[in-house]
């Protein structure tokens, strides 16, 4: 009994001395991979077009505020989050940070104060940076991003999520991959593209699933499951690997288009991903887009064939797409469209038909193709019911300026028939997914009663 | 509380809330979605129109488009109330026409509104100066004219003999005002139920008829949808 009661007290002591360690102990910062000569300089624009590729703005901008003063609020499953001022004010942003203080942020989810960031801000993914371009970026928030020295609100997340040192424990599991980038094809477009997909585009962050510790399960090409789905904030961010995937179904300079310009003859990129591409992708050179297909293609064995440039030098017709064997059947319906038709496609007819045709294949570069779309078939119902309900943009980019705007359905249908609407189109053109209930259509039109607003409004945006 | 354009007000959510759990127990049919039932003409309160006018106009859009013989008329369709918040609104203000002069009530019609009173004061002048000349024509109301009667004095309406030049066109407005509000959407107060779309067989707001441009002699098979979604 004197035995065990020992035990237990040691097995105690140790338990506290790990813990204050935890607490007290500096972390060992990751050095920098590179040493690059002390006479070293970022070309022109690298540090902007690293902001760029990270999207850094997509967090560090609020809504209508300015650039990089944080402050945007970030729902994660442990609270709100909001945002830091990553703008050189030496008070409210990182002014006095050091070059080795930034590079701790960007690798290793340090402070400059030695706190523990929220994995929010996707330190996995950054750590993957090179050295030069850690240091374009130092040096292009130092120098080139006015400073803001306006306030803002403080994280303040419930016990125990603020108790930041509990993100040490986390950190030893989620930092095992080693800093700076792994090249592995030995091919100068496809390393480009893992590099852009896997460091600064953290593009994993979203499109890799989460392990039970809420861990990126793969954050590199050979790691876990790599780009196979994840969700964010209510969106599915779906596989970008596997035979049915994007990248696979879609030639090299659709995908690269789709990025550039937040459509191409598939489909259309809104909410989250519309944002990537506003903020982010369309900004790349179309070397790098191509380069960012290309790696997708390739990584999981498909053929990968390089084109020249993405966008036709002359105007091109492209026809309407019939449907697909699949998608014959609904078609037949629609065409014919008996008096006597269910709700659902009737419904259909009456709201969505002009835009997306009988054949569900939508118009190539404007309308998405609802046959096999993905959002339309996911098991995160909230986006499809949204978009009928309050509808979507697709942002006006420097290649394509044209906004895509779709109304929203909110004051033509009632939750009933918004249900009746989704089911169909989930099991319509051979598309396979469950029915959407009338109650889950009431619960996202009450979450979603701030995103209501006529299309003017969104185009102002 | 006024709900601003694209933001429900509380209220108003709750109230189509509550219109949504009613309508949730009703099973969906996909050829009828009506509106919720509206005050029943005799008890509509007009928003513009004074009692003797609405009697008026009641009388004579039930003449203009007689609810006898072949498809609804002007009273099913509840055009009065069309015509009273069209001449509360913008149309009878005439909100957005050139209004400066010069007006020639000699020019042809095509030249456009040649009289200085807007619509709304065109309808309030006419329909005394008219019903005067109904009780000194015929010693009653236009109201209490029977049917005959009371297209007889239209006809002379239409002369418009008894109308000063301002106001002379009264009898071609209200025309043109009855037909608006048989067949136009029904979010605008008239056409009640797309009864007028369904009689004459025209789908509505749907817009999507790519399959039919070159399908002939082929009879269109679904009715019509109203801008709010209602179908019939």
């Amino acid at each position: 009994m004197r035995t065990f009661l020992r035990i237990v007290a040691l097995l105690a002591l140790t338990g506290v001395i790990v813990l204050l360690a935890m607490i007290f102990v500096p972390v060992r910062l990751t050095p920098a991979v590179a040493a690059l000569p002390a006479d070293w300089r970022p070309a022109e624009g690298q540090g902007e077009y690293v902001m760029r590729a990270g999207d850094c703005a997509a967090c560090h901008t609020a809504e209508d505020g300015r650039p990089f003063a944080g402050g945007r609020p970030i729902e994660s499953p442990m609270g709100t989050i909001y945002s830091t001022n990553i703008t050189p004010d030496p008070d409210q942003g990182i002014g006095r940070y050091t070059l080795d203080q930034f590079r701790a942020a960007l690798y290793d989810g340090i402070r400059g104060d030695g706190a523990h960031l929220y994995p929010a801000m996707p330190y996995e993914n950054y750590r993957m940076l090179t050295e030069e371009d850690v240091r374009a970026l130092y040096d292009y928030f130092m120098n080139e991003v006015p400073p803001v020295a306006d306030p803002i609100p403080a994280t303040d997340l419930a016990f125990p999520f603020n108790q930041r040192w509990g993100i040490r424990a986390w950190n030893w599991l989620a930092l095992r991959h080693p800093a700076g980038f792994t090249p592995v094809y030995g091919d100068e477009v496809l390393d480009r593209g893992k590099y852009l997909v896997e460091a600064p585009g953290h593009c994993g962050a979203c499109h890799s699933p989460r392990n039970l510790l809420m861990m990126q399960d793969g954050v590199t090409l050979d790691g876990g499951r790599f780009l196979q789905g994840g969700a964010i904030a209510g969106w599915e961010a779906p596989p970008l690997s596997g035979p049915a995937s994007a990248p696979q179904r879609w030639d090299i300079p659709d995908m690269a288009r789709y990025l550039g310009t937040g459509r191409n003859n598939h489909s259309t990129a809104n909410g989250e991903m519309g944002l990537v591409v506003e903020e982010s992708m369309q900004h790349l050179t179309p070397d790098d887009r191509i380069a960012i297909a290309a790696f997708l293609k390739g990584m999981p064995g498909g053929e990968v064939v390089l084109p020249a440039t993405t966008e036709p030098s002359e105007t091109v017709v492209i026809p309407h797409q019939p449907a697909g064997d699949a998608g014959k059947e609904t078609e037949a319906l629609l065409v014919s469209a008996p008096a006597d038709m269910a709700i659902g496609p009737r419904l259909y007819a009456d709201n969505c038909m002009a835009c997306h045709f009988a054949s569900g294949t939508g118009a190539a570069q404007i309308f998405p193709k609802l046959a096999g779309n993905t959002l339309v078939q996911s098991d995160e119902t909230m986006p499809l019911i949204s978009i009928i309900l309050n509808g979507a943009h697709v942002p006006s980019t420097a290649q394509r300026p044209m906004q895509l705007v779709m109304q929203g359905y909110r004051d033509r249908l009632n939750d009933q028939e918004v249900a009746e609407l989704a089911t169909f189109l989930r099991s319509a053109w051979g598309n396979d997914a469950g029915p959407i209930t009338t109650e889950r259509v009431a619960e996202v039109r009450a979450e979603t009663a701030e995103d209501a607003g006529d299309p003017d409004d969104t185009a102002r945006d | 509380m006024t709900d601003l354009p694209g933001r429900p007000s509380r209220r108003g959510f709750l109230k189509a809330s509550a219109a949504g759990v009613a309508m949730a127990l009703l099973p969906l049919s996909a050829k009828a979605q009506q509106a919720a039932a509206p005050v029943p003409l005799e008890q509509y309160q007009p928003v513009f129109f004074t009692p003797a006018e609405w009697a008026f106009v009641m009388a004579a859009t039930a003449r203009l488009i007689p609810s006898e013989g072949d498809g609804p008329g002007a009273i099913e369709t509840r055009v009065p109330v069309f015509i009273d918040l069209q001449l509360a609104g913008e149309f009878g203000q005439a909100a957005d026409w050139y209004m400066e002069g010069p007006f020639a009530p000699a020019a042809d019609p095509l030249l456009g509104w040649q009289t200085p009173l807007t619509p709304a004061e065109v309808y309030r002048q006419a329909i005394p100066v008219f019903d005067a000349w109904c009780a000194q024509t015929y010693n009653a109301a236009f109201t209490a004219l029977d049917p005959a009667r009371q297209d007889e004095a239209l006809a002379a309406l239409e002369e418009a003999a008894m109308l000063a030049p301002e106001i002379r066109d009264f009898f071609s407005i209200l025309l043109d005002n009855t037909k608006e509000g048989y067949f136009s959407d029904p979010i605008y107060g008239g056409n009640h139920g797309m009864q007028a779309w369904v009689y004459i067989g025209f789908p509505g707001a749907r817009g999507a008829f790519l399959e039919w441009v070159e399908r002939h002699d082929v009879p269109y098979p679904l009715g019509p949808v109203s801008i709010s979604g209602e179908r019939a």
